[in-house]
């Protein structure tokens, strides 16, 4: 089995600035890749690179087994990050014109198009104009635009940016569908709950300069925090007592009180069980559990040790809701 | 090479199916058409049809008789024919300056036609009344004020209303003390057509000259009638002819003056108008950042080039539907030996000449901004040049073989509008500079469309600060 993506020292500036940076990267087909990163950081670049709208100025890209994605555009679904639609023009006439330039025939066309609107809860929108769509609305006919031929290889630029729970859940079993039918998809995000919960490849570049590339489960190994969440069920001045003392228990390395409980950092040696039950013993607990680490996590420590210029906590909280 | 002809279809259908575009380009010419059509349905149907009393009161005793005389039915209808013959020997004089009348017997028979259809309506059923030399004015002048005007065939006879009231005095008719003959005067009611109006008072100033001539004693002397004199006094009229190398020619007058200027009109409108609306979507294909959604379907180079031949579509229609109109009304006013089809032929040729010219530019420039009104600072230069035809056309016109003339005929830019203006006219281009001039606005094409696909390609994705001309000029010679 080819590769879908292959990205050998690739470097591009924009004048003085240098956007990306000697980027290696191979994504096998059929992966379903999460592509991270904090603004600014180089995704769309790569992107564009990928679609051969941008070209590098060193290194060699090749997509879906082609030297470059200009001879296999029709079996790629792309969802730009600057994305638009024709505001005049009518959903299905919209949907058609893409699929037409898509290669895609014209009497499949006319079904598949009924059929997904129909999906995505906007069958009664298509012979209204694009302008007469709300924002998400919009988005949703958007990502249609880009998997309407159905595509081996599909790359979404923050697919999940604008759009309110429902349609991101909604979003994420299209995609996760996309996914299972045994296509490569790809999709860069600030939200990293979904990357956690769809991907099981995840890269990331900072700067420029690819810092991350691996499985969701390496990258729980590799970042594991080795701590307890505990929260007393009393949450009273006696309570804090006690958790001071759950530092006497041996493995335990410190308790950091936090705003219902404590954190309870392990010795890199210490067997979780073991100290779990020592707790339970010791006081009576709403929750205790082994503290997983999180996308979010690994974002900021990595882009932190780069000193990179970080957003933060907060900022970057609000960017995955409003998914700027 | 079908994505490029679906956004060639696109752009096509989005713009030609648009109310704006249907009103404004397509409805404009049917608009018109509408308006000639009824113009002429009205002058078919004729001035109004009225009935009424022409009341005269005749101080002089000379003049009443000789007005009855042109008031009685034969000289009602004398009087209808003469108009008519007048009306075909305008409308045969003016085709015969221009050649229609002996060579297209179709056009010399409508132009006949029109003008009887002109004449023999009979608007107006007047009957003369003589009132008493010595009768008052005042009085009589109450009834043309209370005159009620009615419809012909309505009112019976002796309800007829009073419409027109003459006082004819006898210095009318006799030179007074000084040697110089007054006026008379006319008391009309309201709302009387002028064309009746015009017409009794020319039968009465007629009659006032027979009884002039009639009362004058060196004209007695002399022998002459009214009749006679108005013979001599007729102003002869001219066979317009145009002396050429090859020979005489019937002169064409004003109107083949206007074919030139209707042509290069026409080649304006529809590169400009197709032009601008490459420009406008362009602009909104960037501005709606739909353009990578697009550029990830087709390449920088097919986006463009669809979008030009969806605006040359678009064009071509606009160029349609007015030149054929320019040709249907030329044929209807009996003009068409005036349109030589080479010409039209040239004009498609210049049309694609200058289509591609413009469009290249305007595709550039719309690739390099964000707005509209970014755009327009870009534009100026561009516009500039080629305004320079529209302003200059009458020297241009007036002497198409100038040395003026044939520079700008090989000036890219201003070339095909030049030679367009050249070709319509009546004087013979030197055949030489057909050729070249299409050469040179080939090459003038296919650079433009060059340099605006470096452009172009650059330019889709660029955000931000407008670029200048010195920018554009970089991006060309970049890649």
């Amino acid at each position: 089995m080819t590769d879908a993506i292959v990205i050998r020292g690739v470097t591009k500036t924009f004048g003085p600035k240098v956007a990306v940076r000697d980027l290696d990267l191979v994504i096998p087909q059929g992966a379903m890749c999460g592509f991270i990163g904090p603004n600014g950081a180089g995704k769309t670049t790569t992107i564009r690179m990928v679609m051969s709208i941008l070209f590098p100025d060193k290194g060699e890209i090749s997509v879906l087994g082609r030297a470059s994605a200009l001879e296999s555009k029709d079996r790629i679904g792309y969802l730009p990050e600057e994305r638009g639609v024709y505001r005049k023009m009518k959903v299905g006439a919209f949907l058609r014109f893409i699929g037409r330039l898509k290669g895609v025939d014209s009497a499949v066309l006319s079904k598949r198009i009924d059929e997904w609107l129909g999906r995505v809860q906007l069958g009664d929108t298509i012979r209204k104009k694009c302008e007469e769509l709300s924002k998400g609305m919009q988005q949703k006919v958007q990502f249609l635009a880009s998997i309407i031929h159905e595509p081996e290889l599909i790359i979404l630029d923050e697919p999940f940016s604008g759009l309110d729970p429902m349609n991101r859940r909604l979003l994420r079993e299209l995609i996760d569908e996309q996914h299972s039918a045994g296509r490569t998809v790809i999709f860069s995000t600030h939200a990293m709950f979904e990357a956690e919960q769809l991907c099981n490849q995840i890269f990331m570049i900072n700067q420029g300069v690819k810092v991350l590339d691996s499985s969701m489960e390496e990258i729980r190994a590799r970042f594991d925090p080795r701590a307890l969440i505990v929260e007393p069920l009393n949450a009273n001045g006696a309570a804090q007592v006690d958790l001071e003392r759950l530092s006497g228990i041996r493995g335990v390395r410190s308790v950091t009180p936090s705003r219902d409980g404590a954190e309870v950092r392990l010795d890199e040696q210490a067997d979780p069980g073991a100290i779990m039950a020592e707790i339970v013993q010791r006081l009576p607990v709403r929750r205790l559990e082994l503290k997983r680490v999180t996308l979010d996590d690994v974002f900021i420590d990595l882009v932190e040790a780069a000193g990179g210029e970080v957003p933060s906590r907060a900022d970057l909280g609000s960017k995955e809701a409003d998914g700027a | 090479m079908h994505k490029t002809l679906w956004v060639a279809w696109r752009e096509f259908t989005t713009t030609v199916w648009t109310k704006g575009f249907i009103i404004g380009v397509l409805m404009t010419p049917l608009f018109i058409l509408i308006v000639i059509g009824a113009m002429v349905l009205v002058k078919m149907q004729g001035g109004p049809r009225v009935a009424g009393r022409v009341a005269i009161i005749d101080r002089s005793g000379l003049v009443a008789d000789r007005i009855r005389e042109r008031f009685t039915p034969e000289a009602i209808e004398a009087e209808q024919e003469q108009n008519a013959q007048r009306a075909a020997k305008l409308t045969g004089e003016a085709m015969q300056r221009t050649g229609v009348g002996t060579t297209n017997p179709a056009g010399a028979e409508m132009a006949q036609s029109m003008a009887a259809a002109a004449s023999a309506a009979k608007p107006a059923d007047l009957t003369l009344e003589v009132l008493a030399p010595d009768a008052d004015v005042a009085k009589e002048k109450g009834e043309v004020a209370r005159a009620e005007i009615k419809a012909r065939g309505e009112a019976a006879i002796g309800e007829k209303p009073r419409l027109v009231l003459a006082v004819i005095p006898e210095s009318v008719v006799k030179p007074d003390d000084k040697g110089e003959f007054t006026k008379f005067d006319l008391y009309v009611t309201q709302r009387l057509d002028f064309e009746i109006k015009d017409r009794i008072e020319r039968r009465i100033a007629d009659a006032i000259i027979d009884a002039r001539v009639a009362a004058d004693a060196r004209a007695a002397a002399g022998g002459l009638d009214a009749k006679a004199l108005r013979a001599l006094m007729r102003r002869p009229g001219s066979a317009s002819v145009t002396a050429t190398a090859e020979g005489d020619k019937k002169s064409a007058g004003e109107a083949g003056f206007l074919v030139p200027m209707g042509f290069m009109i026409l080649l304006m409108v529809s590169v400009f108008t197709s032009g601008q609306m490459l420009l406008t979507t362009t602009i909104e294909e960037k501005g709606s950042r739909v353009m990578e959604v697009l550029l990830s379907a087709v390449s920088p180079l097919q986006l463009m080039v669809g979008k030009i031949l969806g605006g040359m579509g678009v064009g071509l229609l606009i160029l349609m539907v007015y030149s054929g109109l320019g040709v249907a009304s030329l044929i209807f006013f009996a003009y068409q030996h005036l349109l030589n089809p080479v010409s039209l032929i040239y004009l498609v040729v210049f049309f694609f000449i200058a289509y591609f010219l413009v469009a290249a530019m305007f595709a550039a420039i719309g690739s390099a901004v964000t707005e509209l009104r970014e755009a327009q600072t870009l534009m100026t230069p561009v516009m500039l040049v080629l305004m320079i035809p529209w302003l200059l056309w009458m020297p241009i016109q007036r002497a198409p073989n100038s040395l003026f003339s044939t520079i700008l005929s090989f000036v890219p830019g201003t070339n095909p509008f030049v030679m367009v203006i050249r070709l319509a006219g009546s004087e013979p281009v030197p055949s030489w500079q057909i050729p070249v001039a299409i050469g040179v606005g080939l090459a003038s094409a296919v650079f433009a469309a060059w340099a605006a696909a470096k452009i172009f390609r650059i330019g889709v994705l660029m955000y931000g600060k407008p670029p200048n001309l010195k920018t554009l000029i970089r991006w060309v010679r970049l890649a």
